[in-house]
């Protein structure tokens, strides 16, 4: 595994917890402004969209990284009618824009909020365009452990997961007291979400000892040599993602527990951040081409 | 138009001395670690032991001398952000070292591992046919150094006639993926792709 690979880990994730914090953030901004004013009960969630605009910009970055000419970056565009890294770099780029658009709109006040969230939504439109994109990208006849359904479906898992419970994390900081509805909420569907995960890897290996020579030699690499990442990843996520996130959901509405709540939503996001880079590790790690 | 050019290599003459591979990267001033060219070595097969001697049964080994195959669906060219591959009439392929960005997206994508990554340039590299030796009339470099005449060049269909349209010896990958502009002439021990009997040996040279 070389630095390359490295900066292609921070740049997918990074996007990834991204899009699913800003899908999660204005979920929760539309579920907050059900009943009242919205432009009263938004401000609530105006951190986590900047926090949304500086990890894309964290992620662009790290996708600098990649490349063996940095200075050639704009030269990553051209070929949009048939290459899907193409398409995953333009949509990046746009998708962060847009952010920025975003977060500009909400940082002056301008606009109306239900202004803010047309903009928002179509946003997250872009956003998932490019976890469209980015799994087509890997998704390559001549890699196997990559070219199957898991890839799109590990994808867009992650991003919900990790922005979720990334949400949950910068609400608890910003504020003493979330509406127990919202966290409870954010705790539903990060359990949905790691049930997800947990029934896709046994289905994904099972496709992977189907798949000829390459395949079968990422199979023996997943559950073999990295079969302890494998296993720790796993438990991450369900340490993370789903006990701590049941721990959550049966406190949120005890008055006494804003403070638990608090610990419990920073070391859900943790557990289940630290999961998926070493999910994503083995991502990479574990794929063989065909051929010679 | 021009017709689609390709290599055709005899395994049943190639004896893998590698003097393809090593006229490639003397034509192409290839630094340490790149070889447009390779020569696999694939063999398989097993020894009996009878009265106390070991007996050969059915041990074969052979040698498949290969680049970039110039294929007719070429996913390199597909692949690349960048548009620094492109084809030529005559079925070409070549990287504009200029354009390339050096992602290495391509060589992810080639199943014959012909885009190889240039430390130095910071992009990739790969079998250019030695175009510059075509155009002038003449074969690749790698051909005109066989000294086994096992290799050749020109047009895909007039070596087809010729030699026939095998393209998918042990340990190359199944064609289907990128349709590649090549012949294969097999020995009578040459195995097809997806052959699980042999194995490749010497990696450390390829």
């Amino acid at each position: 595994m070389n630095t390359h690979e490295w900066a292609l880990i921070a740049f997918t994730l990074l996007t990834q917890l991204s899009i699913g914090m800003l899908i999660a953030t204005l979920t929760v901004r539309a579920f907050a402004g059900r009943k009242t004013n919205p432009e009263r009960t938004a401000p609530i969630s105006d951190l986590p969209i900047y926090v949304v605009v500086a990890l894309m910009v964290l992620a662009l970055i790290a996708a600098l990284f990649h490349l063996g000419k940095i200075t050639h970056v704009i030269g990553a565009v051209p070929n949009l009618a048939t290459s899907w890294m193409s398409r995953e770099v333009v949509a990046a780029v746009v998708f962060t824009a847009l952010t920025v658009l975003l977060a500009f709109l909400i940082w002056r006040k301008i606009g109306t909020e239900f202004m803010r969230m047309i903009i928002g939504w179509i946003t997250a439109l872009m956003g998932l365009y490019l976890l469209l994109a980015m799994s087509l990208t890997y998704m390559l006849p001549a890699q196997p452990a990559w070219n199957t359904l898991a890839t799109p479906v590990t994808f867009f898992t992650t991003s919900l997961l990790l922005g979720v419970l990334g949400t949950a994390a910068v609400l608890v900081f910003t504020h003493a007291t979330v509406d127990s509805q919202i966290i409870k909420g954010i705790a539903v569907a990060s359990i949905v979400l790691v049930g997800l995960e947990l029934l896709t890897m046994p289905l994904y290996l099972a496709f992977l000892s189907t798949q000829g020579a390459a395949a079968l030699r990422s199979l023996s690499m997943m559950i073999g040599e990295y079969g302890w990442a494998l296993v720790l990843r796993l438990l991450l996520v369900f340490a993370g993602g789903g006990l701590l996130a049941a721990y959550l959901f049966k406190n949120a509405s005890t008055a006494k527990q804003e403070k638990m709540s608090t610990t419990l939503a920073y070391s859900a996001f943790a557990l289940a951040l630290v999961g998926e880079v070493i999910g994503r590790f083995l991502f990479y790690a574990s794929s063989f081409r065909i051929g010679v | 138009m021009a017709k689609q050019l390709a290599f055709y290599v005899d395994i049943a003459k190639c004896t893998g001395c590698k003097a393809c591979q090593i006229a490639c990267k003397d034509k192409n001033d290839l630094p340490m670690g790149i070889r447009w060219r390779r020569v696999f070595q694939y063999e398989g097969g097993e020894w009996i032991q009878k009265n106390g001697q070991m007996i050969p049964s059915s041990v074969y080994a052979y040698f498949v001398s290969a680049a970039c195959m110039h294929c007719e669906n070429p996913v390199c060219l597909q692949v690349c952000p960048a548009g620094a591959i492109h084809q030529r009439e005559d079925g070409i392929v070549l990287i504009d070292e200029k354009k390339c960005i050096g992602c290495r997206y391509c060589s992810w994508a080639c199943p014959y591992g012909a885009p190889q990554f240039n430390e130095d340039l910071g992009v990739m590299t790969k079998c250019n046919m030695c175009y510059d030796l075509v155009d002038q009339g003449e074969k690749p470099a790698c051909v005109q150094a066989c000294p086994y005449r096992a290799m050749d060049f020109g047009p895909l269909d007039e070596l087809q006639a010729e030699h026939g349209t095998f393209n998918n010896p042990a340990p190359l990958p199944e064609p289907s993926i990128t349709r590649p502009s090549v012949v294969y002439g097999p020995s009578n021990t040459t195995k097809v792709t997806g052959d699980t009997s042999g194995h490749m040996m010497n990696l450390e040279e390829l």
